[in-house]
């Protein structure tokens, strides 16, 4: 009586998985102190790379499903790999849907001037803001930092 | 400082509860953000308009020292390089 033919481990079904959240977990980095620029083209790769391996899993799962198991679990994961790969995808297009702003103050160019209310309704001018304030001589420079609000 | 078409209120308000002690400015007309040609039409949540984010670092003379326009909204500047920009300001 011969041996049931012993199942293998569908590496290419785990590695897939793993390598799929360890995309999704790369969007938490944004709120860590890793390199910001790198992390919109890993949020794109690492799914994509982890939706192949998933795809190589379920093939060899299909294929030859004596040896390798999976096909279950695998075309769930892949399902959702690739719902998560489209919505990566399609937030990469949208957070870069920025203005060209050519018309901005570059570096050696004089900003324009204003006045605008603080959050107490008091009138600020740019002037102003290079005041000196009690316990602090002149600042030698302002940041002005735009941002989108709603926060 | 910090530049956004949010009402005074709401900027005292985020202001208050993240304990900042920099001057927030509202430019809720998109005035001043359309001097800076940084205006987002639409860009906002309610599809209104907003700045897309930008930043500028100024001397006394009204100069800019350093500017960062972001591509994509989520990847903003460290403070390390604003600072090292500031540092070599004599």
């Amino acid at each position: 009586m011969s041996d049931p033919i012993r199942k293998q481990t569908n590496s290419a079904l785990w590695l897939g998985l793993v390598i799929t959240v360890l995309g999704i977990l790369s969007n938490l980095l944004y709120f860590s102190k890793f390199p910001a620029a790198a992390l919109p083209w890993l949020n794109l790769t690492l799914p994509a790379i982890g939706l192949i391996f998933l795809l190589i899993g379920l093939v060899r799962a299909f294929g030859q499903s004596q040896i390798y198991r999976g096909r279950i679990w695998g075309s769930i994961a892949a399902v959702l790999a690739v719902l998560f790969l489209a919505a990566s995808a399609w937030l990469f297009v949208l957070v870069r849907s920025v203005p060209r702003s050519a018309g901005a103050p570059q570096i050696g160019q004089r900003v324009p001037d204003f006045t605008l209310s603080d959050s107490n309704g008091q009138p600020v001018a740019l002037a102003q803001l290079f005041a000196a304030s009690p316990g602090m001589p002149q600042p030698k420079a302002v940041l002005l930092v735009f941002y989108r609000g709603y926060w | 400082m910090a530049i956004s078409v949010d009402a005074p209120e709401v900027s005292e308000h985020l202001r208050g509860k993240q304990g900042y002690t920099f001057t927030f400015l509202s430019d809720p007309n998109t005035e001043v953000i359309r001097r800076y040609d940084l205006l987002h039409k639409a860009g906002g949540p309610e599809a209104n308009d907003i700045a897309r984010p930008a930043e500028f670092l100024v001397d006394r003379t009204g100069t800019v020292r350093w500017v960062n326009f972001t591509e994509d909204i989520r990847v903003r500047p460290r403070a390390q390089q604003m600072l090292a920009a500031a540092r070599s300001i004599p």
